[in-house]
């Protein structure tokens, strides 16, 4: 089990990593939305407009600028991104054969998409690094702010901020690799991707911060999954609860409960595309 | 329990379970829209042959190692592998069966060793034994200085090369080959063959393989099963398939004869003619056995003093049996259990390689 599970682990890395262009998208996408959403569209500015009595840490999650609230929707972002290719990696595997193989191996059919979901999490933890790292070395260059912890940021708070992503990024590649293996149709697959991929996204407090938003957006936000994780990950990094929503705690309960639903899920899912025809 | 010493008694029932390596027994397969893909077939391998399955496209040959393999449920009949069901068994199925599927399922962006390395973890070879085992086989397969490639370089053949080097690494006890040279050239074509004729000498590997091509049935198998339209229609040695229809003809032309030579070759001692023409000085005859048959006409012939210009034999050929038992020529036929589009496209393109 622990052998093949490595085994198959190693091969979607070395798929990966051997790929100059995935390299290349794994800084250009977070840089890419780091700057033209970040920088050039600062809600921030906006926000400061309407009434330059507010404390700004009110609006942004704690943070004191739009960037540094932005940037850490991002990670969850990037988490959700690369869940996704996951996803759509396990049809094209079904196309070239290749889970038939998998099929055909005496292997316990839960090492197929527990494998995957193991490769996707090293690879979208990597990424929210970089997002990380990319988002704190901006301010470095001249005219721009980066994002900005806190100065008592330490281990634990990482390790906090860890588990959030990795939470995430279980439930969400569960839920993806198991749509990957029931539909066997690329179009029917991006389709519902797109369609769970951008209301996930765009009613989550991940870019734009929920006192900003119309109020029926607001309610169904403040249940939307990636909003705990964001929300928690924003108090660790800058260290007050000003601006949260939730306590920390609620936050990684919230993040948990749909983790386990989305394991449960995706196994359901998992088990029936992998029972034989 | 049937008596061993009856020579009466079936194939089947006098052989020890220990001989038969799989068993199918009324096996079926109707896929949704009432595609009968296999259509209650029966058979039995045995251990150590290579047991053919020649058919045309569509005929339901995937589908049945598909269920033999355990990718696909039937939907009646039995099927045993090794002694296991393989719908109530298939973990025990899987770990004694080797495939090399039709379709290739090499990793493309993984060199050719590292293909292998995933294929021996998948499959449990114990770590001190797969680095000598791959060398073994990459060797075999004669990929040895192309193991450190990445596959995407690698030619058509070479990947079925690895494919095939793949199924062995767990030393199957039995290795279901899908249409091994599936679109190779000739040469490697008969490469393949080699390997897997060199695999039957060396190991005694039971090996199931389909094929549309009736020289590789020919070539490789001890025993043949020609399947159509998800039937069994005929299933013996090459040998006796090919007698089925019917023996050899001998074409015989002499140089200057009055009397009528069917007449003659009709009359020799100890010839039974099946059937015969002739035209002008050539007779064109159809014989059981055309070694023991052309010395005696050939003797009979010198002895009237009639000139021989010219002899030729002509050895039936699967070709021909086929056409025997499905009243069609194999290359020109496509099955139509089913209506993929793609597959028809491929099917027109290996044809016109063909010919
Ligand atoms: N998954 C499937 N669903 C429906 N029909 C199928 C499926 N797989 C194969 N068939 C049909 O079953 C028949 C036998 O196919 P197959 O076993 O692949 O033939 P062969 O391997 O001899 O070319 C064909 O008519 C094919 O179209
Ligand atoms: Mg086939």
């Amino acid at each position: 089990m622990i052998r093949e599970t490595i085994a198959l682990i190693a091969r979607d890395l070395k798929r990966w990593y051997r790929t100059p262009a995935q390299i290349i998208l794994v800084f250009t996408t977070p840089l890419m939305w780091l700057l033209l959403f970040g920088q050039a569209f600062n809600i921030g500015r906006l926000a400061q407009i309407g009434d330059t009595m507010t404390d700004l840490r009110l609006v942004f999650g704690g943070a004191t600028d739009y960037f540094s609230f932005m940037a850490i929707g991002q990670t969850a972002f990037i988490m959700l991104f690369a869940s996704f290719f996951s996803g759509v990696s396990i049809l094209w595997d079904r196309k070239f054969g290749f889970l038939s193989k998998l099929q055909v191996a005496p292997i316990p059919r839960a090492v197929i998409p527990l494998s995957r979901i193991a490769s996707s999490l090293v690879k979208s933890m990597l990424q929210a690094a970089v997002v990380i790292v990319l988002a704190a070395s901006f301010v470095l260059v001249p005219g721009l702010s980066g994002l900005r912890f806190s100065p008592s940021f330490g281990f634990a708070d990482a390790l906090g901020l860890a588990l959030f992503l990795v939470l995430l990024g279980i439930s969400l590649s569960a839920l993806f690799v198991a749509l990957g293996l029931i539909v066997r149709n690329e179009e029917t697959l991006f389709g519902l991707i797109n369609l769970l991929n951008f209301p996930l996204m765009f009613t989550s407090s991940a870019l734009i911060p929920i006192a900003l938003m119309p109020d029926w957006l607001r309610t169904i936000a403040l249940y939307n999954p990636i909003t705990f994780v964001v929300d928690g990950m924003r108090q660790l990094v800058f260290d007050t609860s000003v601006g949260a929503e939730y306590t920390v705690a609620v936050d990684l309960l919230g993040i948990g409960i749909f983790s386990a639903l989305m394991i449960g899920l995706g196994a359901l899912l998992a088990r029936r595309a992998l029972l034989r025809g | 329990m049937a008596n061993l010493s009856d020579e009466g008694a079936t194939k089947d029932e006098s052989m020890s379970s220990e001989d038969v390596v799989v068993v199918v027994d009324q096996l079926e397969k109707i896929y949704s829209g009432d595609v009968r893909a296999v259509d209650s077939i029966s058979f039995n391998v045995e251990r150590g042959e290579i047991f053919g399955f020649l058919g045309p496209n569509g005929a339901g040959k995937t589908t049945t190692i598909s269920i033999l393999t355990t990718q696909t449920l039937p939907t009646g009949g039995r099927a045993e592998v090794l002694g296991y069901d393989v719908v109530k068994e298939p973990g025990k199925v899987r770990r004694g069966i080797g495939l090399v599927p039709q379709e290739l399922t090499v990793d493309d962006e993984l060199t050719g060793r590292e293909n292998m390395e995933l294929q021996g973890s998948l499959y449990g070879v114990p770590y001190s034994d797969a680095k000598e085992r791959i060398d073994e086989l990459l060797d075999l397969v004669r990929l040895a200085d192309s193991a450190a490639r990445k596959v995407k370089t690698y030619s058509g053949g070479m990947k079925k090369r690895l494919e095939l080097a793949e199924g062995l690494i767990h030393r199957p006890e039995v290795l279901f080959l899908d249409e091994p040279t599936l679109g190779l050239d000739i040469q490697t074509r008969t490469s393949m063959w080699e390997h897997i004729n060199k695999l039957k000498k060396e190991t005694n590997m039971t090996i199931f393989l389909t094929t549309h091509y009736l020289e590789e049935a020919d070539a490789l198998c001890d025993r043949i099963a020609i399947i159509d339209h998800g039937n069994v229609i005929a299933l013996d040695t090459p040998g006796e398939l090919k007698k089925a229809v019917g023996g050899d003809v001998i074409e015989i032309e002499v140089t200057d004869c009055d009397e009528d030579i069917l007449e003659i070759i009709n009359g020799v001692p100890g010839i039974a003619l099946i059937d015969g023409t002739c035209a002008e000085n050539k007779a064109r005859i159809k014989v059981p056995d055309s070694g023991a048959a052309l010395p005696k006409i050939l003797t009979n012939f010198i002895t009237r003093d009639i000139q021989v210009a010219s002899v030729m034999v002509k050895k039936p050929s699967l070709d021909q049996a086929f056409l025997e038992f499905t009243g069609r020529e194999l290359r020109d036929e496509e099955s139509t259990a089913g209506n993929s589009k793609k597959e028809a496209g491929a099917r027109k393109g290996r044809f016109r390689r063909r010919r």
